[in-house]
């Protein structure tokens, strides 16, 4: 028996241990996102080592590239040559790109876990964030008959934001709406006079905001500070909306500062059911009781159980394997049951509307159940006709 | 037959910003005989003269190329990564004819420069000779009033008028219109024709 011990202990030391690295950049423009990413992604890990002895055990490997996009490649190229075949990682899509071609070459497998503009299904990615399908037109679908139909778009100058006002103009052409303007700013700029100005002299029904970071909350500042002095532009009148906004950032912005107006997202905090009480209870213990939950903190420990629980079931960190144990089953969340489909390697996932709450949290006050993915958006469209189930 | 282009000699613009693919790049369009330099400001032709230009579609912004909204003065070829539809409607109406596609395989270099220049040279030829065409159907108004004047001057029908148009452009080595435009302007004597 102490033989049979030691040679199960030494085949653990051997292929026991499974090295995963985390890619998020918890410094720079947009580290609060990175932070609530880091952040799941360890709270996972640390459950699975409590329960370690039972099987395989993980080990994390966390690094931090400062939001530039070459420390991502070299970053992700160091954990491949490391022994981490699966990443879970990156934020913006332009580092998502950057990372991509590595993780093919090396065979690899990444879960990337934040929305997106879609357009991309790549076999070596394992997506848990959605895609326009799954948040800009259900976001759409609510919103235009009640708001109207004149919106303002703007974003970051970068394919988020482009390719996020592009689809937009598309659907409000579908729709019979109409884009009053349009325009695009860098991350970190944070001059955003002129845009307010503008703003104010077109007086649109809603803007759509698909700027990230500095710049995002330097605009919803100073839109604040417009509907202070022309109740015209206040949110219950002229919202602010957002795909990519959450519990994550309302605390940078200021709190109060951005309440009222209106995101989309698969996941909020609030979301009152057994399952996200139970992972409100084990974040609270993990992360501070005050601490606010966004989709960034849910999708990493979503992202970290799943990849385990694959790897697990698989019995082997090898790629093709890990997909396939991936597909072939449905995974609890703190969001309700998840599926990865496997013609597109996307989530299912369900669409949320909330409203920001001075606490930084959201009131949720449309919901969709789980949708498949459809991220070249192939499906026929009803040009916005169709309306969500309204829960509060 | 179709002549493959001779890309000896050429100079390349690379707008991108400088990393392991541009350097990559820039060594395998030097062994294709290309002398390339790597920028990642907006194109001035004049101060950088290039024969060719490779620009970077998922990050290049309006205004990086300095032809908006016209025909590209050289061949363009997009480097791309981004599957996403806007990019590749940038790529398109900036004027690129041939995709790259990110991160750079040298053996993918070759085929997107030739199909790029082979491309350019096509739709020069086809905007000359569009060009050429449109000059003519503005001018066929003039040929008409030229075979008028034939016609009375000469004293004989329509189609024998034409042809006497036709032997003087024929004679000249010009086009009917032109000397049309030349015989109503008194420049060829209406007797000529006849």
């Amino acid at each position: 028996m102490g033989l049979f011990a030691l040679v199960v202990a030494l085949r653990f030391a051997m292929v026991g241990t499974i090295k995963v690295g985390i890619l998020f950049s918890c410094t720079g423009p947009y580290s609060s996102i990175g932070r609530d990413c880091r952040d799941g992604a360890a709270l996972a890990f640390a459950e699975a080592s409590e329960m370690a002895g039972e099987g395989m055990s993980f080990e994390p490997v966390y690094t931090d590239p400062e939001g530039e996009p070459r420390a991502y490649l070299e970053q992700a190229r160091a954990m491949l040559r490391d022994g981490c075949r699966l990443i879970i990682g990156t934020i913006t899509s332009l580092a998502r790109k950057e990372v991509i071609p590595l993780i093919e070459k090396h065979d690899g497998l990444l879960w990337y876990i934040c929305p997106y503009e879609g357009f991309e299904a790549n076999e070596n990615v394992i997506y848990t964030g959605a895609c326009p399908n799954q948040h800009l037109m259900p976001l759409f679908e609510h919103l235009l008959p009640k708001q109207g139909r004149r919106v303002y778009l703007i974003g970051a100058n970068y394919v988020w934001g482009w390719e996020m006002n592009r689809i937009a103009r598309d659907l409000l052409r579908d729709a019979g709406g109409e884009v009053v303007g349009e325009r695009c700013l860098p991350i970190e700029e944070t001059d955003v006079d002129r845009l307010i100005a503008d703003i104010q002299s077109r007086r649109p029904d809603f803007i759509l905001n698909n700027m990230i970071g500095p710049s995002s909350h330097a605009f919803l500042r100073a839109y604040k500070a417009l509907g202070d002095a022309d109740p015209a532009f206040r949110p219950e009148v002229r919202p602010v909306v957002s795909c990519d906004l959450t519990e994550a950032e309302i605390g940078e912005i200021g709190l109060g500062l951005s309440t009222g107006h209106l995101s989309a997202a698969s996941y909020f905090g609030t979301l009152a059911t057994p399952e996200n009480e139970r992972f409100r209870a084990r974040a609270a213990t993990a992360l501070g009781a005050d601490r606010r939950l966004s989709s960034f903190v849910e999708g990493a420990y979503v992202a970290a159980h799943m990849l385990m629980d694959a790897v697990r079931s698989a019995g082997t960190d090898e790629p093709a394997a890990v997909r396939a144990a991936v597909h072939a089953r449905l995974f609890e969340t703190p969001h309700g049951p998840m599926r990865i489909d496997p013609r597109t390697n996307h989530a299912a996932l369900p669409f949320h509307l909330g409203r920001i709450r001075d606490d930084g949290n959201f009131d949720i006050i449309a919901s969709r159940p789980a949708m498949a993915a459809d991220p070249y958006m192939t499906a026929p469209r009803d040009g916005g006709r169709s309306s969500l189930r309204v829960v509060s | 037959m179709t002549v493959i282009p001779d890309l000896v000699g050429l100079k390349a613009a690379i707008l991108h910003r400088p990393d392991e693919g541009t350097a990559r790049l820039v060594r395998q369009l030097g062994l294709l005989g290309l002398e390339a330099h790597v920028q990642w400001t907006p194109l001035d032709l004049e101060a950088t003269p290039a024969d060719i230009v490779l620009v970077d579609a998922d990050q290049g912004w309006s205004g990086l190329l300095p032809w908006a909204g016209e025909p590209a003065p050289v061949p363009m070829v997009a480097l791309l990564q981004s599957e996403a539809p806007g990019r590749v409607a940038w790529a398109i109406s900036e004027g690129a004819l041939s995709i790259l596609p990110k991160p750079v395989v040298p053996a993918a270099v070759y085929p997107a420069l030739v199909l790029a220049v082979a491309a350019h040279a096509r739709a020069v030829e086809a905007a000359a000779r569009m060009e050429r065409l449109e000059e003519r159907l503005r001018m066929r108004p003039l040929v008409h009033a030229a075979v008028r004047s034939i016609e009375m001057a000469a004293q004989c029908d329509e189609e024998a008028a034409y042809a006497s148009l036709r032997r003087a452009a024929m004679k000249r080595r010009i086009t009917i219109e032109q000397t049309a435009a030349e015989m109503l302007a008194g420049v060829i004597p209406l007797s000529e024709a006849g």
